[in-house]
C-alpha cells in the first residue's frame, strides 16, 4: 500500500495517479480550483491555477507543483491550500481578469462560469495592475447555424483545442501567434461556418467561459433543469442530458459520467432537437375522405381503424393485416407493436425496418455463434490492438463511436478498413482495402486463404470452441486467388498484410455496418466476419470480437422485442409449439402459427391482392426503402394503411389514417444500443398538444379491439418484457441507473459485457464455420452492359435517414442536399463538372441530382445520400436482396450518369 | 503537445518533414500560401488550423515577416552596446523600413553591431562596408575571435581529422551499451545546456524505455543573448558534437540523430552539414557501420526563429511541425519524445564532452574541475572585455581569474554581469569573489551558471531599462501556453515602461506578487527564471531603482 500525505494526514493512492485526481478523490471534486483541466481531456498544465504546495517532509520546505499533471509520490506532504497557493492562485486569476471583459452581468454563462466561480473560489477582490494591452476588441464569431464563438472572453486555457483534437480528432482549432497575442483559430484565421468544423459541441461544451459556444447558449444558467436521457438518433445510444426551462427544450449537453459517450456527442445528438416542436409536427389525427386527409379526433381515428381492421379479419383473415414497427421507437413500444399484430390482429407479420439494414447481421451471427448482437462493448477499444472496420463509415454514421475509432487510427494503431471509398477512417488507416461494391465475400474469402496458407490458425480455439472447419479449410484452399483478386480489384498482398495484420494483433476487433449488409451477400459476408474472429480467436475476451454498428437508436432493441416475423420476445422461434406455449400463456391468447411476412414480401403481398392492411410506425419506407415506385403501387392497393409519424412523411401522404406519435423528448421507456445496452429513455417534456406517445396509441387500439392492456409507461411495460424475454430477466427500471445494463441480465441485475466468454448458445456450444462462395450481384449481372457504373448509398453526418427530423433543424443549412460523388476520371468522361446537374439512371428509372467530384470514390463507382426527398433516390435503387435475410442491395445498384447541362 | 499530431507528423518523420516543409514553403515568399498549407495539412492528416497555427509561431515564417530582406540583431548585448540605431541608419539607405526586421542575437556579442543578410550574419561594420555587402561587391569573411582553453583542452582540442577521431569508435561499437552508460554516468557529465541534469540518467533511461524507434537530438538553438559557445562547436568543433550524438545513438539504441540548429546561425548549419558529409565519406554513417550492426544518420533542422525553441519539449514539437509550446512532464523525452518515442535531448557542448570521457575514461574527467561539476565549461565574453571571446576553463575556475586573466579586465566600466543567459542572475561587481565557473557556487550565492554567457551591464546603462528588456525579451518569446508568463511578463514590462516615462511608481508589493506568480507558477523556466536577475537587481541595485517603486 502506497501512502502519501494531505495536509499531514495519510492516505492510500493509486499507482500513477496526478496529485489533483488524488486530493479531490480524497477532499472531494473541485476541492482545487482548476481552469485548464477537463475530465475528458489530457492534462496540459496552461493555468496553473491547479497549483500545490509539496514537501519531503512533514511541514518541510515546500515546491510549487501543478497538480494536474504531477504524479504523486510515495510519502510526499501535499498542502492543497497553504496560504502561499491561495495567494498564487489569485495572483495568476488577478492577471486573467486583466485581459478579461468585466462584463459578467451580461455576459450569457454569468452564473455558470469557470472563471467566476475559480475568481470567487480564490477571493479576488480587485485588479492592481494599471490599464494595459488587451484584446477585448476581438469580434464575434456568428457564422455558423450552431457553433459561435467571442474571443473576448477567451483565456486561453488550449481546452477547446485539444477537445477538437483528443475528443473528436478534427483538428479545426489551434492557436495562432505565439505569448501574449497568441489567440485561438479556426482553420486559416477563418469563421466557423467556413472552417472544417463538424459541430460536435465538444469545443463549446469544454470551454469553461462563453468564449466557444453556440446558439441555444448551452451554458447560460437558464439552462438548470436538466433530464436525462438517451439520443433518438443512432445506434451508439449517447446519454444527453436535455435542458428545459418552463417546459421547452433548450439545449442539450452530454455528462461526461456516460459510460457510453462520456461528455461526448455528435452535431444530431446535440444540435439537432428543434424538430420536436416544429410547425410541421403532427398534431391531430388525420383521416383520408376523397383522397385527402382530414383532421379528425381520437376516437373517430380510433373507431375507423378498429372497424377497418376487423372487417378485413372477418372478410380475409388476420394475416392479410401487417404492422412494420420502428426501431426509432422504445423497447417497450415495439414489444407492444409485435403483442398487437400477434395476439390481438392474430398474424405474425410484424417485421421492422432492421429489415432494410442489419437483418443480415442478426441472422449471419446467430448462424455462426448463436446470438445476433455485438459480442463486446465499445469501451473495449481501450484494450484491443487492431480494428477491422468493413462497409462502415461511422465518422459520419455513428459519429462518437466513429471519434473513437478513428483516435485509434490516428494513434497509428493498426487499423484495416475495406471500404470501396476513401472514408475518413481510410484516411487514417494503416490497411485501405479498396474493393469495387459487392465484392466483401471475394476479399475476405481471400484473408482466409492467407491465415491459413501462412499458419495464422488460432489452432487450439478452433479445436476446442468450433466446429465445420476443416471443410472450411479445404474450400478455402481451392480458391482461385487470381479471380478474386480480379472480382474485387484489390492486389492480393494488399490483403495478404491485412489479414496477416489481423490475424498477428494480440486483440483484434471487428466492426461492420450497411455495407456489409445491404447486399445480395449480407448475412454470408456476416458469417465470414464472424468466421474471421474465430478462425484468429478473436472472441470471448476483452477486446475482440464483432461489433456491428447498429443503425438506428433502437435496432437491436426492435429485435429484441420480436419485432420479427419468425421470432417473438426474446427471439424464440414461434414455429416451435413450445414456445408459441410459452407465449400464449403469457398473453393469454391463441396465436398465429405461420410465420410472416417480411416487409418486401409485405409489398409483394399487397401487390397480388395478399394484405389489405398495414400499419407502419415511424418509417418512411417510401423514401428509405429501395424501388420507390414499387413501394408507392403497393402501398396504394391498400384498403388500410396506417402512419404513426412526427411529420407529414412521403410514406404519411400514402396513409388511410395518420396518427400523430410523440417523439423521445415526450415519453419514457428504453433503448437497446449497439453494444446490447439497455438504456433508460426519460420523459423531459410533455408531449406535444393534440400527440400521444405511440406506445399509448397502441395499447389505445388495443382496449378498443378488446385486449386489456395497461395505459402505456415505460416502466411497466419494461416489467412485463422482463417476465418473457429470457436475457431481460434481470432488469428492472430503477436498476438500469443513469448507464444502463448489457443484456444478458440476470436475476439479480448482474449484467453481461462480453458473449460467448466459454461457449457460444448454439448447438452443442461451438461456433460453426461455414464456407460461403463469392457470387456476383445480379443486379450487376443483368443491368451492368447498360448500366456500367455502380452506385452505393451512404450517409452523411448532417442527416439522419429519411432527413424527416433533421431537415427540420439547423443540420439543414450544413449540408443542403443529397449530391453524387464520382470520381474526376468518370466525371471527365461523362462530361461532368463540379456542380453540374446530372441525369442518373438504373433498370428503374432516373432521377436528377448534382454532381460533386471527388476522389473519395474509386472510378466506376457513384455515391450518394437519400436524406432529401427532392431527390428520391431509390425510385432508382434495386429490389435485389440479400439471399437470406432480405436485406435490400442499397449498396450496389447498376447505374449511368449523363450531363444535364447544355453544353 | 499533441500526441496526436507528433503521431501523425511521424508518420512521415525526418523524411520529408513538416516542420522543413512549413520553412521551404515560405522561402519564396517570407511564409507559406495558404494553398501551401492547406495542402501540407491534407499530406500530414492535420488540420489548417494546426499549419497556420504553427506558422504564426515563427518570427521567419509569420506573415508578418512575408517583406523583411535584412535583420538587425536586437539581443541584450547589441542593444547595450548602443550599435544598432547606427547599423539600422546605414541599412536603411538600402531597404524600406519595412524590409528592416530583426533577430535576436547573432551570436557577434563579442563586437556587436550584427545583422542578418541574404543568408548570412555581420557585425562591426562601418557604413561604406554595409553598403559593399549589400551590393554583394565582396567576398564573406568568417568571423573571428579570440578562443583560448584555460586548464584541459576537451572542447577546444585541435581537430585532427575525422580518422583520428573515430580510432576507437569500433571498439567502442563492440562494447556492451550498459558498460558505456555506467561510465557517462560515472563521469558526472552534467547538461550543458542549463539545467545541469546528469546525462548518464537520461541515457540510461532512454535506453530502458521499450521501442524500435528511438531518437537523439542535439539542442543548438542557443537563443541566449550573450552565448555563442554552442556557435563556436558547430562551426569550429561539429565532428566532437556528432561524435557525441552517434555515441549516444549506441548507448541507447537510436538510429538518427537530429541536430536543431537556430535559424540566426546560418554558419553553423553549413558547417554541421559539411561535417556530415565528411563522415558520410568516411563511411561513418548509414547501415552496419564499420561492420558493426550499427546503423546512423543524421538530420539538420534548421530552426525558423523562436527561443522557446530551446526549451526541450517545445524543440521536439518543432521538429514536429507543431506549435513548440512547452510540454507538461511526465512523460520525459527519454520515455515519449520526438514523434512519441524515446529521445535524448542534449546540449551541443554536453555532447561534445562525450568523446573525452569515452576515450579517457569517466576518473580522469571527474578529475578536472569540481565535486558536482566534472570537466570544462565553455565561457562566452562580450565586447565589454578588453579580450572578449571563447575560452574554456576547468570546472572551478575562479570568476576573477575568467574576467581578468582571460578576458583581461572590463573595457568599459561595468556594474554587473548577467551570466548564465536572460535567465541567469545579476552578477553585482562584489560578488565576483564568491563565484568561480561551476554548478556549486553559483547556486550557494543565489545566482545561474546556465550556459556561462557573460553579458556586462556598463555602469552607464541605466538598469531599469535593462529590466524592462528582460520583461520584453519574455514577453516576446513567450510560448503563451502557460497564463503567468503568457500574461506576466507583458503586464512587468507595461509597468516598467511607464516607470521611465510617465509619473508612474510601480507598488512594489504588486512588483514582487508578480514575481513570486512567474517563478512559482510558470511552466518552464523562460516565465519561472525571469524574476532571478530582477529579484538580483532589486536587491543589489536598490538605490539605482529605488525612485521607480512605491
Ligand atoms: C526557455 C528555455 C530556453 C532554453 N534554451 C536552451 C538552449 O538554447 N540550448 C540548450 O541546450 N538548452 C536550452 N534549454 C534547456 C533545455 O530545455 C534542456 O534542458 C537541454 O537542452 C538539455 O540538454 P543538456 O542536459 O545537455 O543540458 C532551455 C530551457 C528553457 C526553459
Ligand atoms: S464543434 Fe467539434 S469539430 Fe467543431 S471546432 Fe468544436 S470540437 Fe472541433
Ligand atoms: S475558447 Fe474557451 S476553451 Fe478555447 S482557449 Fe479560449 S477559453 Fe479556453
Ligand atoms: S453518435 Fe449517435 S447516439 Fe451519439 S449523439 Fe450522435 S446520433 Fe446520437
Ligand atoms: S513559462 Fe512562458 S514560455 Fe514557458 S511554458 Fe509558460 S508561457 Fe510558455
Ligand atoms: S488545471 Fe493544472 S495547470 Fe490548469
Amino acid at each position: 500500500m502506497k501512502i502519501a500525505y494531505i495536509d499531514n494526514q495519510p492516505y492510500e493512492y493509486k499507482e500513477g495517479e496526478t496529485i489533483l485526481n488524488f486530493i479531490n478523490r480524497i477532499k472531494g471534486e473541485r476541492s482545487v480550483p482548476t481552469l485548464c483541466d477537463a475530465p475528458n481531456l489530457d492534462p496540459f498544465g496552461s493555468c496553473r491555477v491547479c497549483s500545490v504546495e509539496v514537501a519531503l517532509e512533514e511541514n518541510g520546505s515546500c515546491k510549487t507543483q501543478a497538480s494536474c499533471h504531477t504524479p504523486v509520490m510515495e510519502n510526499a506532504y501535499i498542502y492543497p491550500n497553504s496560504k502561499e497557493v491561495q495567494k498564487l492562485r489569485k495572483n495568476i486569476i488577478e492577471l486573467v481578469l486583466t485581459d478579461h471583459p468585466l462584463d459578467c452581468l451580461t455576459c450569457e454563462v454569468n452564473g455558470n462560469c469557470e472563471l467566476q466561480d475559480v475568481a470567487a473560489q480564490v477571493g479576488i477582490r480587485e485588479v492592481r495592475y494599471p490599464e494595459g494591452a488587451n484584446h477585448l476588441d476581438r469580434q464575434k464569431d456568428l457564422s455558423h447555424p450552431y457553433m459561435t464563438s467571442d474571443l473576448s472572453k477567451c483565456i486561453n486555457c488550449f481546452r477547446c483545442v485539444r477537445a477538437c483534437d483528443e475528443v473528436q480528432g478534427q483538428f479545426v482549432l489551434s492557436m495562432s501567434g505565439r505569448g501574449f497575442d497568441s489567440k485561438i483559430i479556426k482553420g486559416l484565421d477563418q469563421s466557423f461556418n467556413e472552417s472544417d468544423c463538424v459541430s460536435c459541441g465538444a469545443c463549446a461544451q469544454t470551454c469553461p467561459t462563453s468564449a466557444i459556444s453556440d446558439v441555444f447558449q448551452s451554458k447560460a444558467i437558464k439552462a438548470t433543469d436538466k433530464t436525462r436521457t438517451i439520443c433518438t438518433y443512432c445506434g451508439v445510444g449517447c446519454n444527453l442530458e436535455v435542458s428545459t426551462h418552463n417546459g421547452e427544450v433548450l439545449s442539450i449537453q452530454a455528462p461526461f459520467d456516460a459510460e457510453v459517450n462520456q461528455g461526448h456527442t455528435c452535431v444530431k445528438g446535440r444540435y439537432a432537437f428543434k424538430f420536436y416542436d416544429h410547425p410541421e409536427r403532427l398534431r391531430t389525427p388525420l383521416i383520408k375522405r376523397n383522397g385527402k386527409l382530414e383532421p379528425a379526433t381520437w376516437e373517430e381515428a380510433y373507431d375507423f381503424i378498429a372497424n377497418k381492421i376487423n372487417k378485413i379479419k372477418e372478410e380475409n383473415g388476420p394475416d392479410f393485416i401487417a404492422g412494420i414497427s420502428s426501431s426509432r421507437c422504445t423497447n417497450e413500444e415495439n414489444y407492444l407493436m409485435q403483442k398487437f399484430i400477434r395476439a390481438v390482429v392474430g398474424t405474425n407479420n410484424i417485421d421492422g425496418c432492421a429489415r432494410v439494414c442489419h437483418s443480415p447481421t442478426a441472422l449471419g451471427m446467430q448462424r455462426t455463434f448463436g446470438t445476433g448482437a455485438a459480442t463486446n462493448s465499445i469501451e473495449d477499444l481501450k484494450h484491443t490492438d487492431c480494428i477491422m472496420v468493413i462497409g462502415a463509415n461511422p465518422t459520419a454514421a455513428h459519429p462518437v463511436t466513429g471519434a473513437k475509432l478513428k483516435q485509434h487510427a490516428i494513434q497509428g494503431k493498426t487499423t484495416i478498413v475495406i471500404d470501396p471509398r476513401k472514408t475518413e477512417m481510410a484516411r487514417y488507416a494503416t490497411h485501405h482495402l479498396a474493393l469495387r461494391p459487392g465484392t466483401n465475400v471475394a476479399v475476405l474469402n481471400m484473408m482466409f486463404y492467407y491465415i491459413i496458407t501462412e499458419s495464422r490458425v488460432a489452432q487450439s480455439f478452433v479445436e476446442s470452441r468450433t466446429e465445420g472447419f476443416d471443410d472450411f479449410k479445404k474450400d478455402i484452399l481451392a480458391l482461385d486467388l487470381a479471380h478474386l483478386e480480379e472480382v474485387s480489384g484489390v492486389p492480393r498482398e494488399e490483403v495478404r498484410a491485412a489479414a496477416l495484420a489481423y490475424a498477428d494483433a494480440p486483440n483484434a476487433m471487428s466492426f461492420h455496418g450497411l455495407g456489409v449488409t445491404e447486399h445480395s451477400q449480407g448475412t454470408f459476408t456476416v458469417m465470414q466476419i464472424a468466421n474471421l474472429a474465430m478462425i484468429t480467436g478473436n472472441i470471448g475476451r476483452k477486446g475482440v470480437g464483432v461489433n456491428p454498428l447498429r443503425g438506428q437508436n433502437n435496432v437491436q432493441g426492435s429485435a429484441d422485442m420480436g419485432v420479427q416475423p419468425h421470432q417473438g420476445a426474446g427471439y424464440m422461434d414461434i414455429s416451435k409449439s413450445e414456445v408459441r406455449e410459452l407465449y400464449e400463456k403469457f398473453y393469454k391468447v391463441p396465436l398465429p402459427k405461420e410465420i410472416g411476412y417480411k416487409i418486401p414480401e409485405m409489398y409483394a403481398a399487397a401487390l397480388d391482392g395478399k394484405l389489405k392492411a398495414m400499419w407502419i410506425i415511424g418509417e418512411d419506407v417510401v423514401q428509405t426503402d429501395p424501388n420507390t415506385q414499387m413501394v408507392i403501387r403497393a402501398l396504394a392497393k391498400l384498403d388500410l394503411l396506417v402512419v404513426q409519424e412526427l411529420f407529414m412523411t412521403e410514406t404519411a401522404k400514402e396513409a388511410t389514417v395518420v396518427l400523430p406519435g410523440a417523439s423521445f423528448l415526450e415519453k419514457d421507456g428504453t433503448f437497446t444500443n449497439g453494444e446490447r445496452r439497455i438504456q433508460r429513455v426519460n420523459k423531459v417534456v410533455e408531449p406535444i398538444e393534440g400527440t400521444k406517445p405511440d406506445g399509448q396509441i397502441i395499447v389505445d387500439i388495443m382496449n378498443r379491439m378488446g385486449y386489456e392492456q395497461a395505459d402505456y409507461t415505460g416502466p411497466t411495460v419494461l416489467e412485463e418484457v422482463s417476465q418473457i424475454v429470457p436475457f431481460f430477466k434481470g432488469v428492472e427500471w430503477d436498476g438500469l441507473g443513469e448507464n444502463g445494463k448489457q443484456w444478458p441480465v440476470a436475476e439479480g441485475g448482474v449484467d453481461t459485457k462480453i458473449l460467448h466468454e466459454e461457449s457460444f448458445k448454439i448447438g452443442e456450444g461451438k461456433g460453426k464455420f461455414k464456407y460461403n462462395a463469392f457470387k456476383e450481384s445480379e443486379e450487376l449481372v443483368e443491368n451492368e452492359e447498360e448500366f456500367p457504373l455502380i452506385l452505393t448509398t451512404n450517409r452523411e453526418l448532417e442527416h439522419y435517414n429519411c432527413g424527416a427530423m433533421t431537415r427540420r433543424t439547423g443540420n439543414v443549412e450544413l449540408l443542403t442536399e443529397d449530391v453524387l460523388m464520382i470520381n474526376p476520371k468518370d466525371a471527365k468522361k461523362y462530361n461532368i463538372r463540379n456542380g453540374d446537374k446530372v441525369g442518373i439512371a438504373s433498370a428503374r428509372g432516373e432521377v436528377e441530382i448534382h454532381a460533386s467530384v471527388t476522389k473519395s470514390v474509386r472510378p466506376g463507382v457513384v455515391s450518394t445520400t437519400f436524406h432529401f426527398p427532392e431527390i428520391m433516390i431509390n425510385n432508382i435503387t434495386s429490389d435485389v436482396h440479400d439471399s437470406e435475410a432480405m436485406c435490400p442491395e442499397y449498396k450496389v445498384v447498376a447505374v449511368k450518369v449523363r450531363s444535364l447541362v447544355a453544353q | 503537445m499533441s500526441k496526436n499530431l507528433s503521431e501523425l507528423s511521424g508518420r512521415k518523420g525526418l523524411h520529408g518533414n513538416l516542420f522543413e516543409k512549413l520553412g521551404d514553403a515560405a522561402t519564396a515568399s517570407g511564409t507559406p500560401s495558404e494553398d501551401e498549407m492547406k495542402s501540407l495539412a491534407n499530406d500530414f492528416l492535420m488540420g489548417t488550423a494546426n499549419t497556420y497555427g504553427a506558422t504564426t509561431f515563427y518570427d521567419f515564417l509569420k506573415p508578418d515577416n512575408k517583406n523583411k530582406k535584412v535583420y538587425t540583431c536586437s539581443g541584450s548585448v547589441c542593444m547595450m552596446a548602443g550599435t544598432q540605431d547606427g547599423v539600422k541608419t546605414s541599412l536603411n539607405k538600402h531597404f524600406k523600413e519595412e524590409e528592416v526586421g530583426h533577430m535576436c542575437c547573432l551570436g557577434r556579442c563579442h563586437e556587436n553591431g550584427a545583422f542578418h543578410y541574404n543568408g548570412k550574419n555581420y557585425s562591426d561594420k562601418t557604413d561604406e562596408e554595409i553598403a559593399s555587402i549589400v551590393k554583394e561587391a565582396v567576398p564573406y569573411q568568417e568571423d573571428t575571435y579570440n578562443v583560448y582553453c584555460h586548464g584541459t583542452p576537451i572542447l577546444t582540442q585541435p581537430f585532427q581529422g575525422v580518422d583520428k577521431l573515430y580510432q576507437g569508435f569500433k571498439g567502442l561499437l563492440e562494447k556492451d551499451q550498459n558498460e558505456l552508460i555506467e561510465i557517462m554516468k560515472a563521469s558526472a557529465l552534467r547538461g550543458r545546456g542549463g539545467a545541469g541534469f546528469p546525462k548518464g540518467y537520461k541515457l540510461e533511461s532512454c535506453k530502458n524505455t521499450d521501442s524500435d524507434v528511438k531518437f537523439i537530438v542535439c539542442n543548438a538553438d542557443e537563443g541566449d543573448p550573450g552565448a555563442y559557445s554552442d556557435r563556436y562547436l558547430l562551426e569550429k568543433q561539429p565532428h566532437l558534437v556528432l561524435y557525441g550524438m552517434m555515441a549516444s545513438g549506441y548507448m541507447v539504441g537510436a538510429e538518427w540523430g537530429v541536430v536543431y540548429i537556430r535559424g540566426e546561425y546560418p554558419e553553423s548549419v553549413e558547417t554541421t552539414e559539411k561535417a556530415i558529409q565528411e563522415l558520410r565519406a568516411a563511411n561513418l554513417l548509414g547501415n552496419d557501420i564499420l561492420g558493426t550492426g550499427f546503423n546512423f544518420d543524421f538530420k539538420v533542422i534548421k530552426a525558423q526563429g523562436a527561443y522557446i525553441c530551446g526549451e526541450e519539449t517545445a524543440l521536439l514539437s518543432s521538429i514536429e511541425g507543431q506549435r513548440p509550446e512547452v510540454r507538461v512532464r511526465p512523460p520525459y523525452p527519454t520515455q515519449e519524445g520526438l514523434f512519441n518515442k524515446p529521445t535524448v535531448v542534449n546540449n551541443v557542448e554536453t555532447l561534445a564532452s562525450v568523446h573525452h570521457i569515452l576515450n579517457h575514461g569517466a576518473a580522469e574527467f571527474t578529475s578536472i574541475g569540481s565535486e558536482k561539476s566534472s570537466g570544462t565549461k565553455l565561457v562566452s565574453l562580450d565586447r565589454c572585455f578588453n579580450k572578449p571571446g571563447m575560452y574554456e576553463v576547468d570546472m572551478g575556475t575562479p570568476l576573477r581569474t575568467v574576467i581578468e586573466t582571460l578576458g583581461g579586465g572590463f573595457k568599459v566600466p561595468v556594474k554587473a554581469m548577467h551570466i548564465g543567459g536572460p535567465l541567469g542572475g545579476l552578477v553585482p561587481i562584489s560578488a565576483i569573489d564568491r563565484l568561480s565557473i561551476d554548478f556549486e557556487t553559483f547556486q550557494k550565492e543565489g545566482f545561474l551558471l546556465g550556459h556561462a554567457s557573460i553579458v556586462c551591464i556598463p555602469e552607464a546603462f541605466p538598469l531599469i531599462q535593462y529590466l524592462e528588456h528582460l520583461f520584453e525579451f519574455t514577453a516576446d518569446e513567450s510560448c503563451g501556453k502557460c497564463f503567468p508568463c503568457r500574461l506576466g511578463s507583458v503586464r512587468g514590462a507595461e509597468m516598467l515602461h511607464k516607470a521611465q516615462h510617465e509619473s508612474f511608481k510601480i507598488d512594489r508589493e504588486l512588483m514582487d506578487d508578480l514575481l513570486e506568480t512567474l517563478e512559482k507558477g510558470s511552466l518552464c523556466a523562460l516565465g519561472g527564471g525571469l524574476p532571478l536577475p530582477i529579484q538580483n537587481a532589486l536587491m543589489y541595485f536598490e538605490d539605482e531603482l529605488k525612485g521607480f517603486f512605491a
